[in-house]
């Protein structure tokens, strides 16, 4: 038999034979082991897991429409052909708008949206109840919901108002096809009526005025000169008297008509009626009105929880037009690749901004940065108090083993066999209790990663004879202080008979 | 020659001279007994001739080596090479069996050989028990061991402090009769008992008392 071979069957009879002590010290290192190459594993994994999330969940990129301009979801749309389908997590176009719910006397910013994207670009949104699915169904902000009680299920009135100031161009648009009345002060200052109909051009394609109440035979011909009529037919709004109109408005042959001959006044009341006909058909406050199902409470913590959801098309019959006033974009693709896809979009639509979001990757950094200092502060006292703990128990064995040690010296081991032996049992331990513990740290681990983060953790190969390694270290370090102990023993105590 | 020598030895702990100016020789060979009542210094001059303990005053020489004044390195080296000791308690490693016991000793000295261990224990009467752990083993069967441990390396000198001391008549005899049979290979034999049986099983009894040597008993029966 070869020394080595004594030497391994002396410490592991040691282990095996005089088990509770060392039981002890072995479920200490394989409990550091454990803490150790769990979260180790967390620490490596999780950052992996987090980030991917953060990837390819949270947007990181918005696009906007240059100003003075406006995008569609149809340009949205087209827009978003630049980036490959599949690097396409989510996108959410967003369109803000202020609705009034005059039952409350409140108004709120509302959002509309795309719900099936907004849960991808948004993974961080939660939802008490469901996202709307039907039409007129909202998801209402928490703020909102607590200062109003509103429920799941409640019902609400929300309104949608213009303040009037519209620009004549859209209102001119909405206005294509109807009537449009107006009147103005004619002679004596009586009234003239005029209706009209616009085509989708803004251009006159009918009207008519009521100019009875003018001088019969004179004023009153203005609502039936077919000559004086006709000549609107074509025209655009606003339009003036050729006598009466500047240099400027006389070359413009499409705003410019002939007053009724001996009938200027009255020409002219026929004139600003239908001015006033379009002009206050612009002006006039539009007001719509829809009943909206609540199908969930919104909670983010952050400002979100002040506004109220709702889908695009819904918002879309509100405000009668189909503008988009951001997109949230969420692109698996490291920085530099999103760089270019954000001068991709730019050239493929100058009117539209790309921008890449920071604001997720630097609290993405800053979590994680936290999370990984916690991780290590946490290992860092486990193997402390590991290392506490297995340097005591180590303590107490080589009291237990004073008469051992003594006879051992006594048959003439040399300082440095004692030396070795107990290493051997420490360096046993710690591998025994590394190996055990980087197979229960991998169990730790996984449990943590799916009740904590909700996904499992894959496991790390090189992991497995790290713990070990550090697990053998610790325990040669803890070591050291009861070595020299039992290398301090006076071999004499044994004859002495203690 | 005298294989040990002992000039002059004092050991002194504060006002207690454990030995007092003790002066023996040991031949090569010889059998010598040490008698004396309880705190007469036996273990303590024991202690200084097994290289665990030096001396306060004096000179011990072991084999022409004076022991008294080397560095524990070289004490240790000496008890490992030249001396096997035997103990009252009769001290074993509880952990391991009776033949990886006497291997430990060998482990210590050479190399383990577990045959040989085996050869030793069947000299004691035990190689059936050979794979037993000491709580198996009787007091007898355990100092059995340590004589069979301590003879394993063929030492020069076996120290055996009260070998006796808890053994019945009949494990005595054993332990007696395996002394006879190193004393006929040759080795030097020092015993400390309080038995007078076991003092006149050797060839000279040394008398200690208050750390000196009272008187000196040759064994005129003595039979080899
Ligand atoms: N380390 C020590 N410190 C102080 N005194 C000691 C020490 N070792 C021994 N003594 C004292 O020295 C004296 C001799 O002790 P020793 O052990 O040599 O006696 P002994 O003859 O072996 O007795 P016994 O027959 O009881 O074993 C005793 O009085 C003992 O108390
Ligand atoms: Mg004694």
């Amino acid at each position: 038999m070869t020394k080595r071979r004594m030497f391994l069957r002396m410490i592991t009879a040691s282990l095996l034979r005089r088990r509770s002590r060392m039981l002890i010290a072995l479920l200490s290192i394989a409990v550091g082991a454990t803490i150790l190459s769990g979260l180790v594993t967390i620490y490596i994994d999780v950052p992996r897991q987090m980030g991917a999330q953060f990837r390819s969940y949270g947007a990181n990129m918005i696009l906007l429409p240059k100003e003075g301009t406006h995008m569609t979801a149809e340009s949205l749309q087209e827009v978003l052909g630049v980036i490959p389908e599949a690097e396409i997590v989510g996108a959410s176009p967003y369109r803000y708008v202020r609705l009034d719910m005059p039952s409350r006397q409140q108004s709120f910013i509302t959002a509309g949206t795309e719900f099936s994207q907004v849960q991808k670009t948004s993974p961080y949104f939660s939802v008490e109840g469901a996202y709307p699915e039907k039409t007129r169904e909202v998801l209402v902000g928490k703020e909102i919901a607590e200062t109003l009680g509103i429920k799941t299920g409640s019902s609400i009135e929300l309104h949608y108002k213009t303040s009037g100031t519209a620009g004549q161009g859209q209102a001119a648009d909405a206005a294509a096809g109807e009537t449009l009345t107006g009147s103005a002060e004619g002679f004596n200052k009586v009234i003239v009526t005029a209706d009209l109909v616009l085509d989708e051009e803004g251009k006159i394609a009918s009207v008519s005025v009521d100019a009875a109440s003018q001088t019969p035979g004179i004023g009153s011909l203005v609502g039936t000169d077919r000559q004086f009529l006709d000549q609107f037919i074509g025209k655009k709004l606003p339009l003036s008297l050729s006598n009466t109109a500047s240099g400027e408005d006389a070359a413009d042959e499409d705003h410019v008509v002939d007053a009724v001959t001996g009938a200027t006044i009255s020409s002219q009341a026929a004139v600003d009626a239908m001015n006033n006909a379009v002009l206050s058909g612009e002006a006039a406050p539009v007001e719509r009105a829809e009943q909206f199902t609540v199908t969930g409470i919104l909670s983010t913590g952050g400002e979100e929880e002040g506004y109220v959801y709702m889908s695009l098309p819904d918002l879309e019959k509100l405000t009668a037009d189909n503008a988009v006033d951001v997109a949230e974009l969420s692109v698996t693709a490291d920085a530099e690749v999103l760089e270019e896809y954000c001068r991709a979009v730019s050239e493929a639509n100058p009117d539209v901004t790309a921008r890449l979001v920071k604001r997720v990757t630097r609290s993405e950094a800053s979590v994680l940065g936290k999370l990984q200092a916690l991780v290590f502060l946490v290992t860092v006292v486990v193997l402390l108090l590991t290392m506490i703990c297995v340097s005591t128990t180590m303590l107490a064995v080589v009291s237990e083993r004073r008469r051992e040690i003594g006879l051992r010296k006594a048959l003439g081991a040399a300082d440095n066999s004692i030396r070795k032996e107990f290493l051997g049992e420490g360096l046993f331990l710690g591998g025994l209790g590394g190996l055990i513990g980087a197979a229960l740290g991998f169990g730790f681990a996984q449990v943590v990663s799916v009740n904590v983060f909700g996904s499992s953790i894959s496991f790390q190969p090189l992991l497995l004879p790290v713990t070990v390694l550090v697990s053998m270290v610790i325990a040669a370090v803890s070591c050291q202080m009861p070595i020299k102990r039992a290398v301090a023993i006076d071999p004499a105590i044994v004859l002495k008979g203690e | 020659m005298a294989l040990l020598e002992l000039k002059n030895v004092s050991k002194i702990y504060g006002d207690l001279k454990a030995l007092n100016d003790v002066s023996i020789s040991v031949e090569k060979g010889e059998w010598v007994a040490i008698m004396g009542p309880s705190g007469s210094g036996k273990s303590t001059m024991m202690n200084i001739i097994g290289c665990m303990d030096k001396p306060s005053v004096g000179e011990v020489l072991l084999d022409g080596v004076d022991i008294s004044k080397e560095p524990q390195k070289v004490l240790t080296d000496i008890r490992r090479e030249k001396i096997g000791l035997i103990f009252q308690q009769f001290h074993m490693v509880t952990y391991l069996t009776a033949v990886e016991n006497v291997m430990v000793s060998q482990y210590y000295h050479s190399m383990p050989d577990e045959a040989e261990a085996l050869e030793a224990l069947d000299r004691v009467g035990l190689k059936e028990r050979a794979k037993h752990l000491p709580g198996q083993l009787s007091g007898g069967e355990q100092q059995r061991v340590c004589v069979a441990r301590a003879l394993i390396n063929h030492p020069e000198l076996i120290l055996a402090d009260e070998p006796t001391g808890n053994l019945d008549e009949t494990n005595e005899n054993i332990v007696l009769d395996l002394f006879r049979q190193l004393h006929r290979e040759g080795t030097t034999l020092i015993v400390v008992t309080h038995d007078p049986e076991v003092a006149e099983a050797a060839q000279r009894t040394i008398v200690l008392e208050h750390g000196r040597v009272a008187r000196e008993i040759i064994n005129e029966n003595f039979e080899a």
